[in-house]
């Protein structure tokens, strides 16, 4: 049995804090990809906080058959979305106002050298659905086999996803050099 | 790792961003303390078990009425089968009982206005979402898309894929939200129809 499943096993006979030992394995792994993902630090808490949470109550669907880090990803990234479903109204006017205060917002982000901010910003450019999967392929280095699995979504769309994502990215370093 | 004929700037990109992240440990003490205001999670009981394990029922005299009212309505509908002369069961007409389903005779025509779009797809529960599955074909003059598939009888979840962006069916009713971050809509595909 696997450190988590025996983990799993624990808290389902009552040992509350063989929970924490899961937090701990994977909050950090978890946090890369909410704060990617999401782009900020206080959605991606509010993310792990309901991944771990539904995790928690759900603990006694979770199959054995499953690796643990698989099935805890897949609520991450539903939680992700939702975050970010949720969140793209409220954005939507505040960029509209903060543009409006800017007068001109910057599109082409000039380079400013290895630095997370500025990953972070290019990958926030990215369409949701392109960086997620561009994430969980490159950043979380999983095969599609996995991906599909975790997203419910195809092989092949996975596939084209990712690709539309580099070509996206090649794209903007085009215009940088162009600049 | 990602493919050695990437781009060095993707490559650079995700070298970066695959760096770890500096989380607050206060973060996670926060995430105990919401497990700890938690009830327990119980062990799971096996469906299998659940079903054939004795168990005591308590039921009010009102519930005992509807349950034997029920009895010998299953009694009237058994009553809707029977034998001919040579011993097979002869399916009579019956009243209040649900048609067989599904059928495959049921085909149905999706169809999407979208003058400005380059590509549109169909994707849904009938094709596991796949965006390459089920493309729709463009009118020459008007913009309009169309696509036409079997689908078994029943309730489907999709959505249109316009040059890679979800879109709804503006003449459908949409499905109740997935936790997937976007909306999704509904068809109800009845037995034989064409729609």
């Amino acid at each position: 049995m696997s450190d988590d499943a025996a983990d799993v096993q624990r808290v389902l006979a009552g040992d509350v804090d063989a929970y924490a030992a899961l937090v701990d394995r994977y909050y950090d792994r978890c946090a890369r990809f909410a704060i990617r993902m999401l782009g900020n630090r206080d959605d991606a808490e509010d993310a792990l906080q309901a991944t771990f949470l539904r995790a928690y109550r759900a603990l006694n669907r979770y199959q054995e058959r499953d690796r643990f880090s698989a099935w805890l990803y897949r609520i991450l990234v539903n939680q992700c979305r939702s975050i970010a479903a949720r969140r793209a109204h409220r954005e939507r006017v505040f960029v509209r106002e903060e543009a409006l205060l800017l007068n001109a917002p910057d599109r082409t982000v000039a380079w400013s050298g290895e630095d997370e901010e500025f990953v972070q910003r290019v990958l926030n450019e990215l369409d949701p659905l392109l960086r997620e999967a561009f994430l969980l392929k490159y950043i979380e280095e999983m095969s599609y086999e996995e991906m599909s699995a975790l997203t419910g979504v195809g092989v092949s769309a996975l596939k084209m996803r990712v690709k539309r994502a580099c070509d996206r990215l090649r794209e903007r370093w085009e215009r940088i050099k162009n600049d | 790792m990602i493919d050695s004929e990437q781009h060095p700037y993707v490559e650079w990109i995700a070298r970066e961003a695959r760096r770890p992240v500096v989380t607050d440990p206060a973060a996670r003490e926060r995430v105990m303390a919401a497990i700890r205001a938690e009830p327990a999670p119980a062990a799971h009981v096996p469906l299998w078990r659940r079903i054939v394990e004795p168990r005591a029922l308590t039921l009010s005299p009102a519930a005992i009425g509807l349950l034997a009212a029920g009895l010998v309505g299953i009694g009237v509908l058994a009553g809707g089968f029977a034998m001919n002369r040579d011993g097979r069961m002869v399916d009579q007409p019956r009243v209040g009982v649900a048609p067989q389903l599904p059928v495959s005779d049921t085909v149905v025509r999706f169809v999407l206005v979208a003058p400005q779009a380059e590509t549109v797809s169909l994707v849904g529960d009938f094709n596991g979402w796949d965006a390459s599955k089920t493309p729709m074909a463009r009118a020459a003059s008007n913009g309009v898309w169309t696509v036409t598939l079997p689908l078994s009888v029943g309730r489907h979840v999709y959505s249109f894929l316009v040059d890679g962006k979800w879109s709804v069916d503006p003449n459908a009713p949409l499905a109740p939200d997935d936790g997937f971050g976007h909306a999704n809509s509904v068809k109800i595909v009845r037995r034989g129809s064409v729609l």
